[in-house]
């Protein structure tokens, strides 16, 4: 379980002074759940994410792994704990199995060998095929590229995973079937999952739970069904109504 | 050892040598670059700065103070620094503390293992070698080291999406960085590289030759040309080397996170 308490991030630029970037947030995220947070660009969403597994720190405010305060928590414990895809993917130079194995590289620890059992069932949920393990990973197509990063994140058998805008760089039918995917995922390994996206439609396939952001605030909260269908607020009104329009 | 005696250069031969500025002039005129200006000017800056500097030698070395020798070492190295803060747009946090402490540990390190050790002469501060020999030495190594912080400042912020990607599997500021620092550190080296491998084929060094020009034997020159690119190279090595050890780390937060996202 991750929970938020009142966080703020206020950034100093050189350019701009400083900047409120998110304020008052708070929030819980439960094991076997996808959280997902949705608001319009700007809103500060990766901003957020990006301090759950210490990317960044907030201003002020507590983010809580269980009961600990993160941090609390060694960092590099913190990530091994609180895996992370960012929005863009980036393949290591080296085959597929290379670069799931760096994880273990980084740790010193012995890597997963291409027989490994617990990798071979990764591979399995996310849909790749072990025949890709000797391929050079940048030789892959962007949503297999996708998958390897997921496996990559998962194979240290993390307890949550942060997920930014994973179906930014993917077609419609991957970003449909990675949503999916993410839902099995999440409940046969009872992960905390956060994500954030402007992907109404993966939000709505894939998350329990919808976190409404502008402008570094929560405007709105509550199970998914309940906030797309019967959004209380206007904002979150006008924010769906666009993509109701395109939809349609 | 010299029994030729070096012909003196009259005012006159380089009021002579001065009108070859001025083809370099008319030229520039004629394809009208826009730079003319700039050459009379960055001349006549050469002109003021080597008669000061000759001055300033002829002083140093007639007093032999060992201070003063110092000083004058100090002055090289605070110049040398002024021109990489110049020359460099985007500073890495702490700049002048990182470049300076390097170049002195690098190149101090190196010029007085030289002229003790290899040299070897007395007294150890003889401004005749001392002052030279610490010059090329600290020459060589700013362009070392300019590219090194350079270098690095750019691959840091060309790899963010690696970097960021190695620290959310667990790697430390330093295993995420270890590419980075790499490239920077071989493109520190390469230079030096370069000329050693050219050197006596394309060019002839400039310590070389002017010592063949006083009259010294070649073989001899040689020589002292073969230990100064040593130095030189440990020198470049070393000041890069500490430059990318300790600006590296300015560039993480204790906690392993990337700063200046967003500047």
């Amino acid at each position: 379980m991750i929970r938020a308490e009142n966080i703020v991030l206020v950034r100093q630029s050189v350019t701009n002074g400083e900047a409120s970037i998110l304020s008052g947030i708070s929030f819980t995220a439960r094991p076997g759940q996808v959280t997902a947070i949705v608001g319009p660009s700007g809103s500060g969403k990766s901003s957020l994410i990006r301090l759950v597994n210490r990317m960044d720190d907030p201003t002020s405010g507590s983010i809580f792994l269980h009961d600990t305060p993160i941090s609390a928590i060694d960092p590099l414990e913190l990530r091994r704990r609180v895996a992370m895809v960012l929005q863009k993917t980036f393949m290591f130079e080296g085959s597929v199995l290379a670069n799931l194995q760096r994880p273990f590289v980084y740790r010193q620890t012995p890597p997963p060998a291409a027989d490994d059992d617990h990798l071979l069932t990764l591979l399995d949920l996310v849909h790749l095929p072990g025949g890709l393990l000797p391929r050079d990973a940048r030789s892959l197509s962007i949503g297999e590229q996708q998958r390897v990063n997921l496996a990559r994140a998962l194979i240290t058998v993390p307890e949550a995973l942060l997920l930014d805008e994973p179906t930014s760089a993917l077609d419609r039918p991957t970003a449909d079937r990675l949503g999916t995917m993410l839902r099995e995922i999440c409940q046969s390994q009872q992960l905390t999952v956060i994500m954030v996206t402007h992907d109404l439609r993966l939000a709505e396939r894939s998350a329990d739970y919808l976190l409404y952001l502008e402008r570094g605030r929560i405007l709105e909260e509550g199970p998914v069904e309940k906030l797309l269908n019967n959004p209380q607020t206007e904002a979150l009104q006008r924010f769906l109504t666009p993509d109701e329009e395109a939809s349609s | 050892m010299n029994d030729m005696k070096l012909v003196n250069l009259e005012l006159s031969n380089l009021v002579i040598a001065y009108a070859l500025i001025l083809v370099a002039f008319g030229l520039a005129r004629l394809l009208r670059i826009g730079q003319e200006r700039q050459i009379l000017v960055a001349s006549l800056r050469m002109v003021l700065q080597l008669i000061a500097v000759g001055y300033l030698l002829h002083l140093v070395f007639a007093v032999k103070n060992p201070l003063l020798v110092l000083l004058m070492l100090l002055i090289m190295a605070g110049f040398s620094l002024q021109v990489m803060g110049s020359r460099i747009q985007r500073k890495m946090p702490d700049f002048y503390r990182i470049m300076g402490s390097s170049l002195l540990i690098g190149c101090g390190g190196v010029t007085f293992f030289f002229c003790l050790l290899v040299v070897g002469y007395t007294p150890w501060y003889d401004p005749r070698y001392l002052i030279p020999l610490a010059g090329m030495i600290i020459g060589n190594s700013m362009n070392g080291a300019s590219l090194a912080a350079e270098r690095l400042s750019s691959e840091l912020r060309e790899r963010r999406e690696e970097i960021e990607t190695a620290l959310c599997l667990g790697a430390t500021s330093r295993q995420a960085s270890e590419t980075a620092v790499r490239t920077a550190f071989r493109a520190a080296l390469i230079p030096t590289i370069n000329t050693m491998a050219a050197t006596g084929i394309v060019s002839l060094p400039g310590m070389m030759t002017g010592q063949i020009l006083s009259g010294t034997e070649p073989i001899l020159a040689v020589r002292y040309q073969i230990a100064i690119i040593c130095a030189i190279t440990a020198a470049v090595a070393i000041t890069s080397f500490l430059i990318l050890l300790q600006g590296s780390r300015r560039y993480f937060t204790p906690a392993h996170q990337l700063k200046g996202r967003d500047e």
